[in-house]
């Protein structure tokens, strides 16, 4: 947007209006300029694919072409004991995660805040699993839960326990089972992420309020009580819903333990497993299509819930 | 002498104003740290037990029963078996490759477009971001299989542009671009304005030094989601000369199963050089995590 001496000198003529909007459209078009490239590629590989994962969702292909066929790969879905299993898993071992590193995470963090030095090795350590591809973590891990030899049962036989657990191979829902093994792999691997967030928590809240409670005659534990973990509402809220997300879409270290069935016994089968294993390996794309649909609606629900308070501010800051 | 004397005395001294220093709750800091390098321990200790199990040649026959973390016959021998299995150095050009041209691109189009979202004026802004911000809200793994059909049709599985294009731009970055963009203050552009620079130039020369905070944030993320990420690389490219690390390692990993020692010195290969470079830029990455709330 150049401003001229001409220029308002020449819009007091006949074509003053003309000229002034072509003149804001000119400086609009900069902008639709900046946004052009992004837009494109959001709508070829983000928007189409999706529409086209809707789409495909009630449609079937037939030799005369797609039919729609309403609700009917939904109802052949819901009726899969295989897809229920794989949600139940995903559910499953997502709540184990969260119900044990949540707490974890806080009296680690607690204990990190308090330390007065080497907090930011340690740190850097807890955080190292993160770092490392969920494909190395399941590959390691394999081999650590191995009943025999591997890192854990060994340890745990030269500390003198004599029934060891068979972890990755027993298919079945109990403490020394698969589920056990990979919820123990993903607290080893999310720990440090759950801490850092957490530290920031407790850093945000107020001194006034340990001082206050120090002038009641809180002890340091009534403290943690009634000041830390109130204050920590938020973040909680953040890493559950953000926990919950990541624990849906898990794929990466299921897949490298059990293959796309979640071996053994499908104990290992995830959502997002199963929607690979039903494009991929049975070509069923509609169905696999039902399952993106009925994945994207649960993610949606959790983050609309989240983000509730965000996007109102965003729209806001907007206007 | 008398100089070694006097360092003596020097360091008596700060002996004692340490002692008196030690803070009043010592006990409770001790067991503190006790419990915190325990849990520390616990971190990395299957590290180093993979790291030695790699070492050692007869972990692929026959493991021992109690767990070392030293190995008893240490020997490069895995490695050699390893590297011939897997070309690791051409998998990690094409891992660098990747991650690189995919960052800058993300970088690019989310800045640029942060910018039009934070100081642009024109008619459909808020239409346009809610249609940025509703990518926020779209799995990957909903759209996974039609990206793929898609590619396919287009001839582009099985070439880097599988891999590159689908990554190019994204939401989240947009809205971390806007949002920083959002607080340079408008007279600032508005002078530069005055003097005459193209939108473009303010764009590149006042807004973008600016970001740079956010900028490395978000290449921070952007590298460890794309070096990391598996699903999609296995969906597109089935050709050993296209392979990521991570997809490399992934089925690699489960060709080699049975050799133990074979299969963890391609993991350590796979794993060290990341390791590496998160301890060098270590204080970069916790800011870039904490910071944005994302893990990467």
């Amino acid at each position: 947007m150049r401003m001229e001496p001409g220029s308002t000198v020449s819009s007091a003529g006949a074509g003053s209006i003309h000229s002034r909007l072509s003149r804001a459209f000119r400086g609009s078009l900069v902008w639709y300029g900046f946004l052009a490239p992004p837009l494109f590629l959001i709508m070829v590989f983000v928007a189409y694919p999706t529409a086209i994962a809707f789409r495909d969702s009630v449609f079937t292909e037939t030799p005369r072409g797609a039919e729609f066929v309403g609700l009917y790969h939904f109802g052949r879905l819901f009726s899969s004991g295989v897809f229920w299993g794989a949600l139940g898993n995903t559910v499953l071992l997502g709540a184990a995660f969260l119900a044990i590193t949540l707490p974890l995470a806080t009296i680690l963090a607690t204990m990190l805040n308090r330390l007065r030095r080497g907090a930011t090795p340690l740190k850097v350590i807890y955080f190292l699993p993160q770092l490392t591809s969920s494909v190395a973590v399941a590959i390691m891990f394999n081999y650590v839960f191995q009943p025999d030899w591997g890192l854990l049962n060994g340890t745990l036989r030269a500390l003198g326990v004599e029934q060891l657990p068979l972890w990755l191979s027993d298919p079945r829902l109990s403490l020394g089972g698969s589920r056990a093994a990979v919820t123990l792999l993903a607290v080893w691997a999310g720990l440090g992420y759950f801490i850092l967030i957490i530290l920031a928590g407790l850093q945000s809240i107020s001194g006034d309020l340990y001082d206050a409670a120090a002038i009641d005659g809180a002890s340091p534990v009534q403290a943690w009580w009634h000041v830390t973990l109130p204050g920590l509402r938020p973040t909680f809220l953040f890493l559950l819903i953000t926990g919950s997300i990541d624990a849906l879409s898990r794929f990466g270290d299921l897949w490298t333990l059990g293959g796309p069935g979640g071996a053994p016994a499908r104990s290992l089968q995830s959502v997002v497993m199963f929607m690979f294993q039903t494009g991929f390996e049975s070509n069923d794309y509609a169905l696999a299509a039902a399952t993106a649909v009925v994945f994207f609606v649960i993610v949606l629900v959790i983050t609309l819930i989240a983000f509730r308070g965000f996007l109102r501010n965003e729209f806001k800051a907007l206007r | 002498m008398s100089s070694m004397a006097e360092t003596e005395k020097v360091k008596a001294g700060t002996t004692a104003i340490r002692r008196r220093r030690l803070p009043a709750d010592w006990r409770a800091q001790v067991s503190i740290a006790v419990v915190l390098v325990t849990g520390a321990l616990i971190m990395v200790i299957p590290f180093f037990w993979m790291i030695a199990t790699s070492l050692s040649r007869k972990a692929n026959s026959a493991m021992p029963r109690v767990p070392s973390l030293w190995p008893p016959d240490p020997s490069f021998f895995n490695y050699f078996v390893a590297a011939a299995n897997l070309p690791i150095f051409t998998l990690y050009l094409n891992s660098l490759f990747i991650v690189g041209t995919t960052t800058i691109g993300y970088l690019l189009f989310s800045s640029i477009a942060g910018y039009a979202f934070a100081k642009g004026r024109f008619p459909g802004k808020t239409f346009l971001f809610i249609v940025f911000l509703a990518t926020l809200f779209i799995p990957f793994e909903t759209r996974m299989i039609p990206l793929y059909l898609f590619i396919r049709d287009m001839h582009l599985n099985n070439t880097y542009w599988a891999l590159i294009l689908p990554f190019l731009a994204g939401g989240f970055g947009t809205f971390l671009m806007r949002q920083t963009i959002s607080t340079i203050p408008d007279e600032l552009i508005d002078a530069a304005r005055l003097d005459g620079a193209s939108e473009l130039r303010i764009f590149w020369s006042i807004v973008l030094p600016l970001c740079k905070p956010t900028l490395a944030t978000l290449a921070i993320i952007n590298v460890i989601w794309r070096w990391n990420d598996v699903l999609w690389p296995l969906l597109v490219t089935s050709s050993r000369d296209l392979y990521t690390v991570t997809q490399g390692l992934a089925l690699a990993g489960k060709s080699s199963g049975v050799y133990v020692g074979v299969a963890l010195a391609t993991a350590v290969m796979a794993i060290l050089p990341v390791i590496g470079a998160y301890l060098i830029l270590q204080r970069y990455v916790i800011r870039s995590v904490v910071s944005s709330g994302v893990k990467g």
